[in-house]
């Protein structure tokens, strides 16, 4: 296994990066926050930049490297969940600029003389107040269903700039053509693998901000990141990046390859990202001392970000309690 | 990115792992045991031997030391076939990966043929003479002093922890041969034959077992060694102390992903907690692979990466520890044999078959305190990967 990027993907990786450095700066996410600043005109760049093209499973690596990077930038807008959640669910039912979700359960399908009729409550769906369309996954399969036919209402997160919403299918009739064939337990891996890169990527932000902090804050008059007790602690968020960074994309290889280990590797990802945020966001708060408790200093949105990615679909704990069980499966 | 090695790399492998089925030694052949990591069994030497003589010894080196000029990713996939049998690559492991490589790296013609490919056909074997009472971590500040004297040096002082010197047949001794010069400018190294007039050792056991004797105290007194046997510049040594702890360190991590894989193997998790820890350990494992991987790929590009290093040695060695205390609760009383059983018997390697969990647990402390500690490796990558300020 050779697990480094090639020259295309550095390339592709420095690109993303310099675009988000200046469509998505903090200015604009403070704006969506404090003002309620519209993040359409974003999702309009990246749909004319393509990256919403980047919908085959052989991409995946591709699309893994975005998200990295939309992570880092705290991203405002439904990609993640339109490139992640909707379209391994409903490939090829939006074209390029439509955003959608899915809704993962609650929601029951029954049939009858004229097709197919939805209905039930999903709880803590990921943009599912703003996506054009939804992939409903029901023991009966996956339903395309457009944003209009279903009642959505935002709920309200610690993150501001995620949007998480109840969604209501109140008897939504469907016919046969909604159907999309896809299987949800190979949705599942991208989605989660897209959740563990968000996770890496705001871990990666809060440490470079706490970096920039030690090393320029000074306290018993040097730099706090002189202090040997800040360095380990700034060592510990380093490493467990890196163990969560490697298993993501690993994940995501699986996925562009195909390979039988994609289920444990999206599990591992996962797991691996919420560890990871634990430690990050416990050290760099820490770190920073009071100027990080602030709703002013920035360090707020990744740390949220990272957050908010744990507490979607499983946590580590579950994830691990799935890994040991597969892996044993497998092995032993 | 890619999943698999080229088939170039593949065929390499599978050419190996033709040769090992044709030659592993028998059960029968592998009955005496070695007692230190200086102590090699009589069956053990004819198979290092072998291994030399047929350039699988250490693959990357050229014909006449032991290889075949492989690549690293070769070099990789050899000691992974090595590790699917339970083998160990050597039973002097300092003789192989530091003191024969630092003669390789550092050591005169004449030094490569005299001593680098006896240890490597271990004709002889050698121990590591850095570690002192005062000099730990902070190795350059080693006191063992060495004072030229017509076409020899005069040595005096003491080392610690030596693992294997009193089975050994010659020590890699890092000395002073100039106390003037600020510290790392003034050590020399010396090959000095244990048999030297004034060379003592006095072994003593582990925490693990009275009978387990591997360290070492080594006293020097008036010890004279001919000039001949200075390895690399004189004053030169602390750049040979890097670089022989360098040569280790290229794959050591690959040594604690296949200690995580053993534990994957042989921790038997009972409840819930224990596979917790067991899918921490899985995870471990792959990343430890995937982040040695990349490492590997920038070796194999001649990048020199020393503290990106550092990472997968913290990571490595701190899993392991992690996995085997968790295998150890995991197993309850039944952890309270000593020896135990707790691997598959494999007849290459019986030391980890009869190790019971405690004795695994207690030696993951070697990886986490031997060659650079955990809060040593958390400095470095500290001042040199995330660039926070010296103190
Ligand atoms: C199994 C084993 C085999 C060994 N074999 C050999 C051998 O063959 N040859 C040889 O020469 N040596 C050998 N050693 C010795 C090894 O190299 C030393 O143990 C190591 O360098 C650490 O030194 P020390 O034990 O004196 O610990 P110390 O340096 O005294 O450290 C004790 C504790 O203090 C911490 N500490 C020290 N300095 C700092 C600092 N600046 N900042 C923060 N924390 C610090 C350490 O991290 C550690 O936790 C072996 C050791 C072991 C355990």
């Amino acid at each position: 296994m050779l697990f480094e990027f090639d020259s295309d993907q550095r390339l592709w990786q420095k690109t993303i990066h310099e675009v988000l450095v200046k469509e998505c700066p903090p200015a604009l996410i403070r704006g969506i926050a404090d003002e309620g600043a519209d993040p359409a005109p974003l999702w309009r760049v990246y749909a004319d930049l393509g990256w919403t093209e980047l919908t085959e499973p052989s991409e995946a690596v591709e699309l893994a490297i975005v998200l990295e990077e939309l992570g880092w930038a705290t991203d405002p807008t439904p990609y993640l969940a339109t490139m992640t959640w909707f379209t391994p669910l409903a490939p090829g039912v939006a074209d390029g600029g439509q955003t959608g979700s899915a809704v993962l359960d609650g929601v029951s399908a029954r049939r009858d003389r004229d097709g197919w009729v939805l209905s039930g409550v999903a709880r803590h769906v990921l943009d599912g107040d703003r996506a054009d369309r939804l992939a409903v996954v029901t023991d009966a399969g996956v339903f395309a269903v457009p944003a209009a036919d279903v009642r959505a209402t935002r709920v309200d997160v610690f993150d501001p700039t995620l949007h998480i919403a109840e969604v209501s299918l109140p008897g939504v009739r469907v016919g046969d053509d909604a159907r999309t064939g896809a299987d949800p337990r190979a949705a599942r891996d991208l989605a989660l693998t897209g959740l563990a890169l968000t996770i890496v990527g705001a871990c990666r932000r809060v440490l470079e901000l706490t970096l920039d902090h030690v090393r320029t804050r000074e306290q018993f008059g040097a730099p706090i990141g002189s202090f040997q007790a800040v360095k380990h602690k700034a060592v510990d968020m380093h490493v467990a990046l890196e163990r969560a960074r490697a298993l993501a994309y690993f994940a995501a290889l699986t996925i562009a390859a195909d390979d039988p280990r994609r289920r444990l590797a999206a599990s591992m990802a996962k797991a691996a990202a919420g560890e990871c945020q634990s430690v990050v966001f416990r050290n760099g708060l820490q770190l920073f001392g009071a100027m990080g408790f602030t709703w002013e200093n920035d360090l707020q949105f990744a740390l949220k970000r990272a957050v908010a990615g744990e507490l979607l679909l499983g946590g580590a704990a579950e994830h691990r309690a799935l890994i040991a069980e597969e892996y044993r499966a497998a092995h032993v | 990115m890619q999943l698999t090695f080229d088939a170039d790399v593949e065929r390499f492998r599978a050419e190996f792992a033709a040769f090992l089925d044709a030659n592993l030694p028998s059960e029968a052949e592998t009955g005496e045991r070695a007692y230190s990591s200086a102590h090699v069994p009589e069956w053990a030497r004819r198979w290092q031997r072998l291994l030399f003589d047929s350039g699988w010894l250490l693959p990357g080196n050229p014909p006449e030391f032991g290889g075949r000029n492989a690549s690293i990713l070769e070099q990789y996939v050899h000691l992974e076939e090595l590790d699917r049998r339970r083998i160990y690559h050597s039973f002097n492991p300092q003789g192989l990966g530091i003191i024969a490589a630092s003669l390789l790296s550092f050591g005169s013609e004449e030094q490569k043929r005299r001593w680098a490919v006896p240890i490597l056909r271990v004709e002889i074997t050698a121990a590591l003479g850095m570690s002192e009472p005062g000099a730990g971590s902070d190795l350059a500040s080693l006191r063992t002093r060495a004072v030229l004297d017509g076409d020899h040096f005069v040595v005096n002082g003491q080392k610690i922890w030596t693992s294997g010197a009193h089975d050994a047949d010659v020590l890699l001794t890092f000395v002073r041969t100039d106390p003037d010069a600020p510290k790392h400018k003034g050590i020399s190294v010396l090959l000095i034959p244990t048999d030297t007039p004034g060379v003592t050792r006095r072994p003593f056991g582990s925490l693990i077992d009275r009978d387990d004797v591997d360290f070492n105290e080594v006293f020097f007194d008036d010890v004279r060694v001919p000039a001949e046997n200075l390895v690399g510049a004189l004053n030169n040594g602390w750049h040979v102390a890097n670089g022989s702890l360098g040569h280790e360190r290229t794959l050591l991590w690959l040594s604690f992903a296949l200690r995580l894989e053993e534990l994957a193997r042989d921790f038997r998790p009972v409840d819930a907690l224990d596979r917790d820890a067991y899918a921490r350990l899985v995870m471990d494992a792959q990343a430890l692979r995937l982040l040695g991987s990349a490492a590997l790929a920038r070796a194999a590009r001649g990048e020199q990466d020393v503290a990106a290093l550092s990472v997968l040695k913290l990571l490595g060695s701190e899993a392991v520890q992690k996995a085997s205390e968790q295998a150890m609760e995991s197993a309850g009383v039944a952890a309270l044999e000593h020896p135990g059983m707790t691997a598959p018997y494999a007849h290459l390697n019986l030391e980890a078959f009869s190790a019971g969990w405690f004795e695994r647990y207690a030696r993951s402390f070697a990886g986490t305190i031997a060659g650079g500690t955990s809060e040593i490796q958390r400095t470095i990558v500290a001042e040199r990967v995330l660039g926070l300020p010296r103190s």
